[in-house]
């Protein structure tokens, strides 16, 4: 027996020792879970737990040059539900109901339906923020407001075409918020509530708030001074001509930054439901094409310039008109410009001195430079919408075709096309692939994501050829049909355009589209304004008349905002008595008494204030005044 | 024989420690099923308590009735339980909860025979190593036991209850090799239950599949994998030191049954690792205070109960920890002392009982 005992009490011993190891692998196993899987294990539990609202991620802030905030966002809650946790479910379908204008039996599925979270849509998605007050008043169980927001368009329908817009779920649809979608595009989030297995919320718990992550920033190479600039002008001019459309373009030659761009008629991104696809589709300056009329006479002297077929002081007799192959086409000038030099051929904008250099020129040189400058070709500008332009194919250009391409007439090109090539014509040579995207951005921090550079595209015309065509479309504008764009102080150069519109291969009476393209300062261009406006009615339709005058608005307040500064050296402007204003030079009165002030015979003093010293005048010193105005002069007491 | 007339006081007090725990913690796991099922939150506060109630009054009663006359009514006892555990299978008697027709009752009252079979088969076993000890080296006898037991199991299995049956077996092999047996016979034993284990999966090679899914539980999150992840759920968020008392989230419907099979789950959620490790000192401080009373008992028929009933409790224990942590496959057992339910509780604390009489007899060495 005490050797059975003996056995025994070893094996007890030994169970003892096994005892005490295997609660040691317990406890191992359970610090395992613990400190090494735990926090993994924590999260899918806290999935399992919690049900999400899901949260928008908010856009990117759009931006122009300047870091001006252009578009941003406005809180616009939306509603979610919880139905198992809804308790009193007719009562708030009917809330719902009146509150999100949706009929009740729509609301009650809404409040009924089997699901861990029902979002309402659309009503219930991005209400306003007086409806989100009467839900948060009631306070119904179940019922959550999720912080959704909507895009914000600090200038209401300003470079709507530009910018685009999005969906109901932010989504760009149209223009820069759908080119740069995956940039602009916030990560979503979530609101998350515990809940038991059955849905119901565990009342103990606060929520998770998942915040969502806001896109990137972009910032465009828009300056929205001169984007306002050109809006303005345009809404002017609709008042005053109530054209059937219009279109500005305003970009940086030197590179192929655009400044601004507008299209009229426009639409309120915010409420594109209640316009026409027609209209927030076309970005008339990129999706325009016609037949450019004038302005396309830069090209065809650029390209004769560059081959030498005619110098500016060579002379050219006008009759009015040219025989070509038979047929007789006319100068825009009954009875034409008679004799005159290559300058004044593009001064005049005579149609017979380009369907000259066209001749000499010949078919195959003439367009092989339409070709270089970018036409018939998308310029590749990263918007939507852009169009080619038609170009003659060369093995269809017959003598007739040549003569009109020559002056404008028979190519169909786009408003950016002619403005690049016009760029090239004047910047040294160089045509730019034009862009609005400066660089990318994160939010917070400004780090640079990416950055656009300019992309010169090729050389179409050499340095001297370039230095050419600024003196001679600044002698346009100081001598020429553009004398309407002339700005005292400001080196103006431009051209004139006066498209016929054609329908049917017929072109229309009294209907065209005139335009003006105009440069400054012509030494050194900084920027190139377009504009054309289609059809202006109580007016004689030429841009010389009606577009030149705009442009010349448009330089006169865009030069001073982006810091050019007045020069004294420019070409003179050539007086045509009883047509052209004169301006002359205002004296220095500041500071001088009011009954000894010189005597004026261009123009009269205006009074302001009690006193006998000038203390202030209006224009200042230096400045010129047309003929017969007014100088306003503030006088105060010693 | 000495006689020192004291029960040992310190599995006294672990005792009525791990039963507190339990009727705390109980009410804490159940609390949102109570509300949810009866619209009270404390049904099964109430109930473990006054099962707790009747089970200590009953271990005080036992612990004081000399253990010898379950020696001498060994046969009688468990063939009185056998008994039971037969008529339960009979439809009208038996009452099938949770699948298993493991229930006699009588109005609200009811007990699960397979239970009782625990300490009937540990008397019996202890009654025959302690008279027949030196012809346990004799293969003819071990298989005769053996038979027994098996025999048991197979009712059992009948309900089916496989994790009581499993542990009368595990208890009755463990018994038998500190009882001296031969360890040869251990590893024919090993091969035997090895070779089962093949033929059930050459004959369904998908249960190898369930069995270890407790492995990789979310291979199969939805069917085998379900209730150690849920488990896991509970755990691994309350950290050190757990989400607080009452705070669990996985009561809420997540885990299945948080005051029975999972309860320890429960209890890590809500006091943490510290909580939880506290608890399995607490057992081994129980069960190594009751292998000594077993090892100081002063003849082989005390030290085979004390030795049985332990056992029993141990690997109940193992398991449902083994469980809860993902450690084995799920089985059904219940953890002594904190689980909720009655016959539980009450053969675990009659059990006690029974081993603090033993320790009223002990040797000095």
């Amino acid at each position: 027996m005490n050797d059975f005992i003996f056995i025994m009490q070893k094996r007890l011993k030994f169970l003892m020792i096994l005892f005490s190891a295997l609660v040691i692998v317990l406890i191992f196993r359970l610090s395992f879970i613990q400190f090494v899987n735990g926090s993994d294990i924590t999260n899918r539990a806290i999935n399992l737990w919690s049900r999400n609202i899901p949260v928008e991620g908010q856009r990117g802030t759009i931006y122009d040059r300047n870091g001006k905030p252009i578009v941003n966002n406005k809180l616009a809650p939306s509603v979610a539900l919880i139905p198992r946790q809804v308790e009193k479910k007719e009562e708030v379908a009917k809330f719902l109901s009146e509150v999100l204008s949706i009929s009740y039996e729509d609301s009650y599925k809404h409040v009924t339906k089997n699901v861990n979270v029902e979002l309402i849509k659309p009503k219930g998605k991005k209400i306003t923020l007086d409806q989100a007050k009467q839900i948060i008043n009631k306070n119904y169980k179940g019922v959550y407001l999720v912080g959704d927001t909507v895009r914000n368009y600090l200038y209401d329908s300003y470079l709507a075409h530009v910018l685009g817009f999005v969906g109901i779920d932010n989504q760009g649809i149209t223009g820069i918020e759908y080119m740069y979608e995956d940039y602009l595009m916030g990560e979503g989030g979530a609101s998350k509530y515990f809940t038991d297995a059955k849905g119901y919320s565990l009342s103990n718990l606060y929520g998770i708030y998942d915040a969502p992550s806001k896109g990137m920033d972009i910032y465009l190479t828009i300056d929205i001074e001169l984007q306002i600039l050109l809006e303005r002008v345009l809404e002017n001019a609709n008042a005053r001509y109530r054209p059937d459309q219009m279109l500005g373009l305003i970009m940086n030659p030197k590179n192929g930054e655009i400044y601004a761009m507008a299209s009229y008629p426009s639409y309120n991104p915010a409420e594109y439901q209640n316009y026409d696809q027609e209209i927030y589709n076309r970005n008339l300056p990129i999706w325009m094409s016609y037949e450019p009329g004038s302005t396309f006479k830069i090209i065809t002297y650029s390209a004769g310039i560059e081959e030498g077929v005619f110098k500016l002081d060579e002379h050219f007799y006008d009759p009015g008109y040219t025989m070509v192959d038979g047929t007789r086409i006319k100068d825009w000038k009954a009875g034409g410009h008679g004799d005159q030099t290559f300058l004044e051929v593009i001064q005049n904008s005579c149609n017979p001195g380009f369907m000259e250099i066209g001749r000499r020129l010949g078919t195959e040189r003439l367009f092989d430079y339409i070709d270089r400058y970018g036409f018939g070709k998308k310029t590749g500008v990263d918007l939507l919408g852009e169009s080619s332009g038609i170009v003659f194919d060369v093995e269809d250009v017959g003598p007739v075709e040549l003569a009109t391409s020559s002056f404008g007439q028979g190519n169909s090109v786009t408003p950016i096309q002619l403005v690049t090539a016009t760029s090239a014509a004047i910047n040294g040579g160089l045509l730019y692939q034009p862009y609005v995207l400066k660089d990318i951005r994160m939010p917070i921090t400004n780090e640079l994501i990416y950055e656009s550079t300019p992309k010169e595209v090729r050389r179409v015309i050499s340095e001297e050829t370039s230095d050419v065509m600024r003196y001679a479309l600044e002698s346009v504008v100081a001598r020429g049909t553009g004398r309407n764009a002339f700005i005292d102080g400001y080196r103006v150069g431009g051209k004139t355009g006066t498209a016929q519109k054609a329908v049917n291969g017929v072109y229309l009476e009294n209907n065209y589209i005139v335009s003006f393209i105009g440069a400054a300062p012509m030494n050194d261009p900084e920027l190139v304004v377009y504009f054309a406006i289609d059809n202006p009615k109580d007016t004689i339709q030429y841009g010389g008349v009606v577009a030149a005058p705009i442009v010349k608005e448009i330089l006169k307040e865009a030069l001073p905002i982006l810091g050019i500064n007045r020069q004294d050296n420019q070409i003179e402007k050539v007086y045509r008595w009883g047509m052209d204003l004169r301006y002359h030079p205002v004296p220095d009165l500041i500071g001088k008494k009011k009954n000894k002030l010189p005597y004026q015979i261009y123009y009269k003093y205006e009074f302001f204030g009690e006193g006998e010293v000038v203390k202030y005048q209006s224009p200042s010193p230096g400045e010129k005044v047309v003929e017969g105005g007014m100088i306003l002069v503030y006088l105060g007491k010693e | 024989m000495g006689e020192s007339g004291k029960i040992n006081t310190l599995l006294f007090v672990t005792t009525l420690l791990l039963t507190f725990i339990g009727v705390v913690m109980v009410y804490s796991a159940s609390q949102v099923w109570a509300q949810f099922k009866y619209n009270n939150e404390y049904y099964y506060l109430w109930r473990q308590l006054i099962f707790a109630g009747i089970g200590i009054i009953g271990m005080i009663f036992i612990s004081k009735i000399d253990y010898h006359l379950y020696r001498n009514n060994a046969s009688k006892i468990f063939l009185f339980v056998f008994f039971l555990l037969i008529i339960v299978l009979i439809p009208g008697i038996g009452i099938i909860r949770g699948g298993a027709r493991s229930w006699i009752g009588i109005g609200s009252f009811s007990l699960q025979p397979s239970e009782f079979m625990k300490i009937a088969c540990i008397i019996l076993l202890s009654k025959y190593l302690s008279d027949y000890y030196k012809d346990m080296k004799k293969p003819k006898y071990i298989i005769m036991l053996l038979g027994v037991i098996i025999l048991v199991f197979g009712v059992i299995m009948l309900q089916p209850d496989f994790g009581t049956g499993m542990i009368i077996i595990a208890t009755a092999i463990l018994i038998l090799f500190v009882s001296g047996v031969n360890l040869s016979y251990f590893l024919y034993l090993g091969l035997a239950g090895a070779g089962g284990i093949v033929l059930l999966i050459i004959s369904a090679p998908y249960r190898l599949q369930r069995i270890f899914a407790y492995l990789d539980p979310w291979s199969d999150p939805l069917g085998a994998g379900f209730q150690i992840i849920q488990s896991l759920y509970a755990i691994a968020p309350g950290g050190v030191f757990g989400v607080g008392f009452g705070n669990s989230i996985q009561k809420s419907f997540y885990l299945p049954e948080p005051q029975t099979d999972f309860i320890f789950a429960i209890i890590l959620e809500e006091l943490g690792f510290i909580g939880g490790v506290a608890i399995i000192i607490l057992y081994l401080i129980f069960l190594l205070t009751s292998l000594k009373i077993s090892y100081h008992a002063v003849d082989l028929f005390g030290k085979f109960l004390a030795l049985g009933i332990t056992l029993t409790i141990f690997i109940q224990f193992f398991i449902n920890i083994g469980v809860v942590i993902g450690l084995l496959p799920v089985t059904g057992v219940t953890l002594p002392f904190l689980s909720y339910g009655g016959s539980s509780l009450a053969v675990t604390l009659l059990g006690v009982g029974i081993i603090l009489n033993v320790s009223k007899y002990q040797h000095d060495d």
